[in-house]
């Protein structure tokens, strides 16, 4: 551990797709196959970096955040090159890593033209997605959260179907307007979580800060007297319900959660297979990943004012997502709405802030993006075959394409959460969660209905879609799975069943992160007491950044090194006072 | 007999800057005269060099010693140092613009580059300034050079009456400041700025109605030449209807060269004022700029238009700097907090370093973008079309990315830099400002100044929707390319992205030489 390799692993994670893309850039256009080779080539070699950097995860170490590498970046406002991973942000890394050459090998036929672009597209979203993940400077984090914005528009408003202009800018509209509101409210939490001179955008900085602060408006609540608190105590005090909000919108339009999510099924619906699978898969995980990483952390308090309206939004769009599919005939829409009740789960989990739940959670942000990964890897199959979405196009298609038909079951089983698979264990962990919560039993229940809901919605259209008589001539003559299409599948399909049948190497990855966003929650909800949470709720970096003078008359400052000494890991009660 | 004052020779690095701009304007005059060639873009790359040698000199300047030079009438100090190269970079890329955009209305003449480099040396004078008079001079010096320049293209009416406008509200302006400088005059005794600050506490007890009002009838001329709400309505006609490059040096040089004035001015005035005065009518100012630059863009369809608004609210900004400086001392974090009280996080040191650095910074980032942007706009603007009057319409941008990739992603840097979107420059310049604002305790103004940011970025991302989303119209004409014009873009989109990722030296500089004499 701790090796100089390991200390800038995630370098090559996050910018290995830049790399590749820059090689493609210079290639012909006309050379198609070639591009899609380099760009396979690429992902492949983005994924072993990615399987490298989770061997040398370790899962039980009590760093936080590791392989972390940081590099001064605008010392006088503490913004720094800072990348590090916990255990979540690890799988999720892992899953972006996997699904990278999936969707290559996925578009290898169906995207003919613009070739060269479409794959520049794909590497610079690789980048911007895992760039997210591993931030662990804030901005940083804004940054490649709007970075991902440009090449998704273009995969969507440029290789998309019929509506993909309208379907792409309300994507981009949303999602925007969210991080905006996101950028006002980081901005508050930058100002009012260090006195001036000290700012840092550093997610250590900010956390610890507003710890602090939170301990003392908590103090002071619990003793009725709030006139004699500290200045940003009584910031936090006033807005930091407003900036909970601020956040809770952007990660909520991005989620989606109900009643932001109408921008998910145009889409999904809109959008090529490439562009549903990584948006499905990855994106959307970025809304429930922000949740756990920077909303409810920042702003117990503020989490637990408002944990019942936001479980109760979530539960609605956990049953109204699931009744919407009920009434879809185009087959990615179902998909794009069962996708709105899946994350709805995600969201009922983090926010039971139980042990169980929380688990649920993330196993199920994995889930959802290796299951509706592969319903729309799948689909875009049939319809490259077909080029129609409508179940009534279909019928009886497992008589013509056998093996397709079964990978589309496990799939659906996947979806529908069948013992077995991993659909299952996430389901399971975040209902018992929900009912182990201070949550009303009615919002566990109606949860638990929306299971049966949602096997009905998936056999139903498997029903339809693969089974009876074939209806229409056109599908007698489909071909079934090629060897690279199977190629592609077979990687989700082995997931589904190793996540099911053995999580604990997952669990035990996700375990540390969600012992700490418990922590955090449940000093949140009130259970524990502050002062005994302490050691574990504290964010450990190497090193903070030194204070920055006001420069008045312009003293002169000692240089900052370029580098900090990677390596080296302070103790938790020496992060506390950062020294330089 | 004349009482010859006896200076040094440092004493006159001040104004070397300036005086090399005025003999790059006299050199141009002259080759107008005797030199007869058909390409005149040499005219150009003259006021170019001028610029940029002006520039290199006053960033030398920059690292002297602040000190009162010419017998108090000036200041050599970093603030109006760093102010003069802004100008410069203006100038010089303003000049590059007017290159291609003059050669293309066969209107390339010598006294363009000439009234250009007279406006410069009359910025690069007003913020070295120290006494009302030379202000007052200097003032005209820049004004007259635009009100020229913005009628320059004389045939059509729209200049002409952008001319005429900003000729009579800018000459109602001087007279409001002169006026008010009478007045302060009267109470004191004095015109220069360093011996008001000692004589104004002296003065208040007996004479503080004429104080006070040529107190205001000062900010009220400043106020016109920053184009402060309510004192804006000459901004969006003069800006739509001078040439384009025109327009681009006036939203920078003009634009922060009072401001610097300003700043430097108010400095002075303050003592022995109450102190909430001042802060009251900054912080009013600042808002009611903010919001109403803001609002007022949001419905133009008109870019050009949209541009002049947008640095309507761009001022806000600065005001919002400004206001900073003129904080009461002694307010506490418990006070309540409303727009126009301070109520400081914690017990504030010094942070007017950071307000004159964040104003500097916030100028710098302001000059590159707004010049790259009225420059695209000035680049695709089709002198065919101007008795149409849809010269500037939205829907020219409409497409762009598809004909012209490489401006329609200038574009894009200069709008989302203007929005304030990071990495961009004018994140950082935003971040600048509203940090110090905050520090000072303007919280709830710098609340109110994100919000109308955020509002901002609508009618900023419809240009970007436009050149990106909509398909190009058919019969759209091919842009008329000229070298001048695309290193002129290339400069300022380059330098728009990587002083917003890489501002190191820069913000450095500024941080550690932003301060201004006397303070």
């Amino acid at each position: 551990m701790n090796s100089i390799y390991d200390s800038r692993m995630l370098n090559l994670v996050i910018f290995s797709p830049l790399l590749v893309a820059a090689l493609v850039m210079f290639m012909p256009k006309t050379e198609k196959a070639q591009i899609r080779g380099v760009t396979l080539l690429g992902m492949l070699l983005n994924l072993l970096t990615c399987v490298w950097a989770w061997t040398r995860f370790v899962p039980k170490s009590p760093v936080e955040f590791q392989m972390e590498y940081r590099l001064a970046w605008i010392d006088e406002l503490g913004l720094s090159y800072h990348i590090g991973v916990d255990g979540l942000a690890m799988t999720l890394v892992l899953l972006t890593g996997v699904l990278g050459p999936l969707v290559v090998l996925a578009c290898w036929t169906f995207i003919d033209e613009r070739v060269k672009e479409f794959h520049l597209a794909l590497l610079v979203l690789q980048t911007a997605l895992l760039g997210a993940v591993c931030s662990l400077d804030v901005l940083l984090f804004y940054v490649f959260f709007e970075a991902m914005l440009i090449p998704m528009y273009l995969l969507i408003g440029v290789w998309g179907s019929e509506e993909r202009q309208m379907a792409a800018t309300k994507f981009f509209l949303y999602t925007l307007v969210g991080s905006l509101l996101m950028l006002v409210a980081l901005l508050g939490v930058y100002f009012i979580a260090a006195p001036a001179g000290q700012r840092s955008f550093d997610y250590a900085t900010l956390y610890n800060g507003l710890m602090s602060l939170n301990r003392e408006v908590a103090a002071c609540t619990a003793a009725g007297d709030c006139n004699n608190i500290s200045a940003g105590a009584h910031a936090l005090y006033r807005w930091g319900p407003l900036m909970f909000i601020a956040f809770s919108i952007a990660f909520a339009i991005k989620v989606p959660m109900f009643p932001v999510h109408t921008w998910l099924p145009d889409a999904h619906v809109q959008a090529p297979v490439a562009g549903s699978m990584i948006l499905a898969g990855v994106m959307l995980k970025m809304g429930t990943f922000g949740f756990w990483r920077f909303a409810v952390p920042l702003f117990p308090g503020a989490a637990r004012q408002y944990q019942l309206p936001i479980s109760i939004l979530a539960v609605i769009g956990i049953v109204y997502g699931a009744l919407m599919c009920l009434a879809q005939k185009d087959i990615k829409k179902l998909i794009a709405y069962s996708s709105v009740s899946h994350l709805g789960y995600c969201m009922l989990g983090m926010f039971a802030f139980t042990g169980e739940g929380a688990t649920g959670s993330a196993y199920q942000m994995l889930n959802h993006g290796v299951s509706t990964g592969a319903l729309f890897l799948l689909f875009g199959f049939l319809y490259e075959r077909r080029h129609a979405r409508l179940m009534a196009d279909y019928g009886g298609i497992a008589k013509v394409m056998p093996i397709f038909t079964a990978f589309f079951l496990v799939v659906t089983f996947s979806s529908i959460a069948v013992p077995g698979t991993n659909g299952f264990v996430g389901e399971f962990l975040v209902l018992l969660g929900t009912f182990k919560s201070n949550l009303p039993m009615v919002i566990g229940v109606l949860a638990t209905t929306c299971v049966i809901l949602g096997a009905a919605y998936m056999l139903w259209m498997v029903q339809k879609v693969f089974f009876g008589t074939v209806t229409h001539q056109e599908n007698l003559g489909l071909k079934d799975l090629n060897r690279r299409e199977i190629i592609a599948a077979i990687p989700l399909l082995a997931l589904i069943a190793i996540m099911g049948l053995r999580p604990q190497p997952f669990l035990d990855m996700l375990n540390p992160s969600t012992e700490r966003f418990l922590a955090r929650a449940q000093y949140a909800s009130g259970k524990t007491d502050a002062t005994t949470e302490d050691s574990k709720v504290r964010v450990m970096v190497r090193q903070l950044p030194a204070k920055v003078a006001v420069a008045d008359a312009a003293p002169a400052q000692p240089p900052m090194p370029r580098f900090l000494p990677t390596g080296r890991l302070m103790p938790a009660a020496a992060a506390l006072n950062p020294t330089p | 007999m004349l009482n010859t004052p006896n200076f040094a020779m440092s004493e006159f690095m001040a104004v070397v800057p300036a005086a090399i701009l005025v003999v790059g304007a006299i050199v141009l005059m002259l080759s107008e005269v005797f030199l007869s060639a058909a390409n005149r873009t040499y005219m150009a790359i003259i006021g170019l060099l001028a610029s940029v040698v002006a520039g290199a000199f006053a960033l030398s300047n920059a690292f002297e010693p602040a000190r009162m030079v010419l017998q108090g009438y000036a200041v050599l100090d970093p603030f109006s140092s760093f102010l003069t190269v802004m100008v410069c970079i203006g100038t010089g890329l303003a000049c590059l613009l007017a290159s291609g955009f003059l050669k293309h209305r066969n209107a390339e003449r010598g006294e363009f580059y000439a009234l250009m480099l007279f406006a410069a040396a009359g910025m690069s004078l007003l913020a070295l300034s120290n006494e009302f008079i030379t202000l007052f001079v200097n003032l005209e010096v820049l004004s007259v050079a635009t009100y020229a320049l913005t009628a320059f293209l004389r045939r059509g009416p729209r200049p002409a009456e952008a001319g005429f406008k900003y000729f009579i509200l800018g000459a109602f302006a001087a007279a409001l400041l002169l006026y008010g400088a009478a007045l302060l005059y009267g109470a004191t005794g004095t015109t220069r700025l360093s011996d008001l600050a000692t004589v104004l506490p002296g003065v208040m007890a007996t004479k503080s109605g004429l104080v006070y009002a040529g107190f205001g009838f000062v900010l009220a001329g400043f106020a016109f030449k920053v184009a402060a709400v309510p004192f804006h309505m000459w901004t969006p006609d003069v800006y739509e209807g001078a040439p384009t490059p025109v327009t681009a040096l006036m939203s920078v040089g003009v634009k922060a060269a009072a401001f610097v004035a300003l700043v430097r001015t108010f400095l002075a005035l303050v003592h022995g004022l109450d102190p909430q005065v001042p802060f009251t009518l900054f912080s009013i100012l600042a808002l009611l700029t903010m919001v109403a630059g803001n609002l007022l863009a949001m419905p133009q369809r008109n870019v050009k238009r949209m541009l002049a608004y947008s640095s309507i609210a761009h001022a806000g900004y600065l005001l919002l700097g400004v206001t900073a400086l003129f904080v009461p001392a002694g307010s506490k974090a418990s006070d309540v907090g409303g727009v126009l009280t301070a109520t400081p996080l914690l017990a504030t040191a010094a942070v007017n370093a950071g307000v004159y650095k964040g104003i500097l910074f916030y100028l710098l980032g302001y000059t590159v973008t707004s010049i790259g942007a009225f420059g695209t706009l000035a680049a695709i603007e089709r002198r065919e079309d101007e008795t149409r009057g849809n010269t500037w319409d939205l829907e020219r941008f409409a497409g762009l990315a598809q004909r012209q990739p490489g401006w329609a992603a200038a574009m894009a840097a200069f709008m989302l830099s203007l929005a304030g979107v990071p990495p961009t420059v004018g994140f950082l310049g935003k971040l600048f400002i509203f940090s110090a604002a905050v520090d000072a305790g303007l919280i709830w103004l710098a609340v109110a100044g994100v919000l109308a940011s955020v509002a901002g970025t609508y009618y900023y991302l419809r240009v970007v929707v436009y050149m990106f989303m909509r398909p190009a119209p058919v019969d759209a004409p091919a842009p008329f390319r000229h070298w001048t014009t695309e290193v002129a873009l290339v400069v300022s989109a380059i330098a728009t992205v990587a002083f917003g990722i890489i501002p190191g030296p820069i913000s450095e500089w500024l941080s550690r030489a932003g301060m201004v004499f006397g303070n």
